[in-house]
């Protein structure tokens, strides 16, 4: 084996060791391991997401019947994903729901009720660990939080997630992934300055959650390494999204700290570097579409910011100019400068397509990326190759492209096995498994209400 | 030019005491918070083990952050991170806003100078200096390897394997190894990355840009990050690729694997639903400004003095939302609450509903302030917030309360205030060390203790320049 992938070309063996097609060939990491996930949204579901992209038996608890919040989100309440569940045929799950919850074994449960929370304490002392996003001692009143739980399983990794956190003056606050960017500072760097137009931006994704679950995802699996290697102990975590936002924006904090800046938004171009920034081109590349969305201008993003890049991309748009009065990085990249250089750069762009820009910069090997939307992107032969787009033959809902995971292994790759499933689906599957519990009894706790 | 400038007092504003935080509640309602103070107050984490106390990771990465955020995780969780420069430092090191020198953060000893951009991912990491261009260099690399349980590089696609030092060849000398790329799109593939493609290439790629900003009839364009996002959002993902692979090893294999995380898989994972929305009936996710496509409300608009975030999906926050606001404009919440067409959750989110919604609640929210708003809403105990900015941020009173952001007294720098780790937690708890070294400041500990070369050996590779 090691002499055959020793004589490809690089290109070759990476795409044979990180085929997407050879993943359900190959072991899954977390194998063996069982997580609950009591969540609802984004940032909690996508944190035990996650893991089950690793081979985690993931049981998702929602409220029985409708589900939670999240199925019933969807932009402009047009596309869904059809049976809601076994009881509401006629509704479907909206797809802000998608993306968060792959892979997972669906059990309905209400938590409010005392036998739906021995269901959960059934469960928790079968798991490595609880993934739970409900308001900060909610689950602690329910008697089935960390202090109680780890009293049955000393081996659990209890990871919280929320808002603000449940200790410190705004405990009780409610946060959503918005609040977290734009009361944590994200907003207040993203966008155009005043001058052009612009008010502080949201970022486009719900990043806080989507990415805070990522943070905790690591420091679960950080936690395990520590269990089954060194101490043997289970552990408590506390995620708060707000906080996600002090650590990405790391650095605004120390210019503060040390000189009293205050970072400020600025646009589409670079604070570090210059030329490096995205330019308006002047025409659409789809003039004859009837999406909106088409008829826009393009944009691309412009790279040329050593010395020599710099000068000979000046020479190209005929602004030798420039190239003499900037002829330096300190020169070009202050302020006033970027404001002469990218309307120069946009001006000769105004009668070009993207692709037009795009086409001449490769030409003379200037770096560059077209600002792509969802359609473009999903149209690139590098991404499906590569597994980082997918079409899914989902078993409930059919053929649904999907996002991969966010990285490659060689050996025991991440995967996605099917995108999301009804409300309650596993009820069945997971109650008798792992709470033996017999038809009659299902039948009975459906009757109350409890799954 | 070189201004010197007075270390701010930092806070402005006294930090509230727990004695204030806690101030008239009863101790039934306060004993849960009490007890998560006392299991994950951070002033506690030195008492308390490291998780990756034993994993040793090579930070091989220069002139990106999405390598160095991705071993910061591992820094802060107790792994042993040395950061391995081209001799003179990573680039990043000189970066400052506007090029202006006088912000950057001095070392006390040497007066050498590095930009906060760098500084922020430096920390309790390591730093030594060695020339992989020169073959020496890569030999000496290869018994660093030896010693090492994860090395991260985001050398060009394929350069290193060239050089043989890519993962093929590695793993010949250390078959634990966990070897992981990073890099913008891909080290294979047709769009693979070229030489010196940085962040934002992956943000514009992957339809995060084309999504941020306003729609065109809001006078918005396509906008991309204020910050290097995506390499944080990617740097994360490789964390977790390298980490379950660590795991993998130890449970499962006993080997190492090839790992590649990039910028662009990390923002396409969690691009919400775009790419099953276009698989659905071939929508392409348009711009949405401060607005969300799939939630009403849900939104950051314009108040008195600034923007404020306003969070209410579901019926009992939607009314108690027009309840507030009818405490000063009842013909507003009449509007609405009398409107048939906006009483199911799913019924307001076409686009003519949201602008209806927004429309109305902006005019209660001119005649508010961020903090009028804000308190008014929650007091209905509403999610809501103002747009802050980095100095309101640094002084908001629960952020400093819990340590989100933290002054390091450091040995080289100085006082420098950093946001934290985030990684709260009772028995293993992330924290920073110290904020970042000087270039090559440990080769000399790194290169004697790790390979056992001498003072003789490292002075004549260094007169080479490899070291």
């Amino acid at each position: 084996m090691a002499t055959v992938t020793a004589k490809m070309t690089f290109e070759e063996y990476c795409r044979s060791v990180f085929d997407p097609k050879k993943v359900f060939s190959k072991p899954e990491p977390l194998k063996g391991t069982r997580f609950l996930s009591c969540t609802q949204y984004i940032l909690g579901p996508s944190c035990a997401n996650y893991l089950a992209e690793l081979g985690a038996e993931v049981i998702k608890i929602e409220l029985p019947r409708r589900g939670e919040p999240m199925r019933h989100t969807t932009p402009f309440n047009e596309p869904k994903l059809y049976p809601l569940s076994k009881w509401m045929p006629e509704m479907g799950t909206g797809l802000g729901f998608f993306g968060a919850n792959h892979n997972e074994y669906f059990l309905a449960v209400d938590f409010h009720k005392p036998e739906g929370q021995e269901i959960v304490r059934m469960l928790a002392a079968k798991c490595d660990g609880v993934v739970e996003n409900y308001r900060a001692g909610t689950f602690d009143r329910w008697g089935i939080s960390y202090r109680q739980l780890s009293q049955i399983n000393p081996r659990l990794i209890y990871q919280w997630l929320g808002g603000f956190g449940g200790w410190g003056p705004g405990r009780k606050r409610a946060s959503y992934d918005i609040l977290g960017q734009a009361q944590g500072g994200c907003f207040s760097v993203t966008g155009w300055p005043l001058d052009k137009g612009g008010l502080p931006s949201k970022q486009t994704i719900w990043i806080m959650d989507y990415w805070g679950g990522m943070m905790a995802a690591f420091q679960i699996l950080a936690c395990m390494y520590w269990r089954d290697n060194i101490s043997g102990l289970g552990n408590f975590m506390e995620y708060s999204q707000v906080q996600g936002a002090q650590r990405h924006l790391s650095d605004c904090i120390a210019l503060y700290g040390r000189y009293g800046l205050v970072p400020q938004r600025w646009g589409n171009w670079d604070a570090l570097l210059c030329v490096h920034g995205i330019i308006k081109c002047g025409k659409s590349s789809y003039p004859n579409s009837k999406n909106p969305q088409e008829l826009e201008e393009g944009f691309i993003l412009v790279s040329a910011y050593t010395d020599a890049d710099f000068a000979k991309l000046m020479r190209l748009i005929r602004r030798e100019d420039l190239e003499k009065k900037y002829a330096t990085r300190d020169e070009r990249i202050k302020a006033e400068s970027q404001y002469e250089i990218y309307p120069a750069l946009e001006e000769w762009a105004k009668d070009k397509t993207k692709e037009q820009v795009r086409d001449i910069l490769n030409r003379e090997g200037f770096n560059n990326q077209p600002v792509w939307n969802s359609k473009e992107v999903s149209n690139q032969e590098h991404f499906h190759l590569r597994g980082e787009l997918e079409w899914l033959d989902d078993p409930h809902f059919g053929e649904v492209q999907s996002q991969g995971p966010a990285f490659h292994l060689s050996e025991s790759p991440a995967r996605h096995k099917w995108a999301l499933k009804p409300v309650g689906a596993d009820n069945e599957f997971i109650l008798g498994k792992l709470c033996g519990f017999s038809k009659t009894k299902m039948a009975e706790l459906e009757a109350d209400g409890v799954i | 030019m070189a201004k010197s400038y007075p270390v701010l007092a930092w806070p402005a504003v006294p930090t509230p005491t727990p004695d204030e935080v806690y101030k008239g509640e009863s101790d039934k309602a306060k004993e849960y918070a009490l007890w998560l103070e006392e299991n994950l107050r951070q002033s506690k984490n030195f008492e308390k083990p490291e998780a990756l106390t034993n994993i040793r990771v090579l930070d091989c990465t220069s002139t990106m952050i999405i390598g160095h955020w991705c071993s910061s995780l591992f820094a802060e969780l107790g792994a042993e991170v040395i950061m391995v420069e081209p001799p003179g430092g990573d680039p990043l090191r000189k970066l400052t806003p506007f090029g202006r020198r006088e912000y950057m953060f001095k070392d006390s000893a040497t007066g050498e100078e590095v930009g906060a951009r760098f500084l922020a991912e430096a920390r309790s990491k390591q730093s030594i200096t060695l020339d992989l261009t020169k073959a020496e260099g890569r030999e000496i690399l290869k018994e660093l390897v030896a010693h090492a349980d994860v090395i991260v590089e985001n050398a060009p696609p394929g350069q290193w394997d060239e050089w043989g030092i890519g993962y093929r060849q590695l793993s010949e000398i250390n078959p634990r190894l966990v070897y992981c790329w990073v890099g913008q799109l891909g080290q294979w593939g047709p769009l693979k990355d070229k030489p010196g493609n940085l962040d934002p290439t992956a943000q514009a790629a992957c339809g995060f840009v084309h999504g941020t900003g306003a729609p065109v009839a809001f006078g918005g364009t396509p906008t991309r990050s204020g910050w290097w996002m995506a390499d944080q959002v990617g740097g994360t993902g490789a964390a977790i690729g390298i980490m379950s692979a660590l795991y993998y090893r130890e449970q499962v294999s006993g080997r190492g694997q090839f790992v590649e995380a990039t910028a662009a898989a990390g923002v396409m994972r969690i691009l919400d639903y775009n790419w099953a929305w276009y698989g659905v009936d071939g929508s392409i996710r348009p711009r949405y400004g401060n607005w969300d496509l799939a939630i009403n409300i849900y939104a950051v608009n314009p108040c008195k003095d600034g923007q404020i975030m306003v969070g209410g999906g579901h019926d009992r926050l939607w009314y108690r939302i027009w309840r507030t606001v009818g405490k000063d404009r009842p013909d507003v919440e009449q509007h609405i609450v009398e409107d048939p067409n906006m009483r199911e959750v799913t019924a307001r989110l076409p686009h003519y509903r949201q602008v209806e919604t927004y429309t109305s609640l902006c005019e209660w929210m001119k005649d508010n302030t961020r903090s009028e708003a804000e308190t008014k809403l929650q007091a209905e105990e509403v999610a809501s917030g103002g747009v802050s900015f980095i100095d309101e941020v640094c002084e908001f009173p629960h952020y400093k309360y819990r340590g989100h952001m933290e002054v390091i007294d450091d040995v080289h720098y100085g006082k420098v205030l950093i946001g934290s780790s985030a990684f709260i937690g009772q028995r293993t708890p992330g924290r920073v060390k110290w904020i970042g070294r000087p270039t090559g400041y440990d080769s000399e500990d790194v290169y004697r203790r790790l390979i056992g070369l001498t003072k003789a050996e490292m002075d004549s590779l260094k007169a080479k320049g490899v070291i």
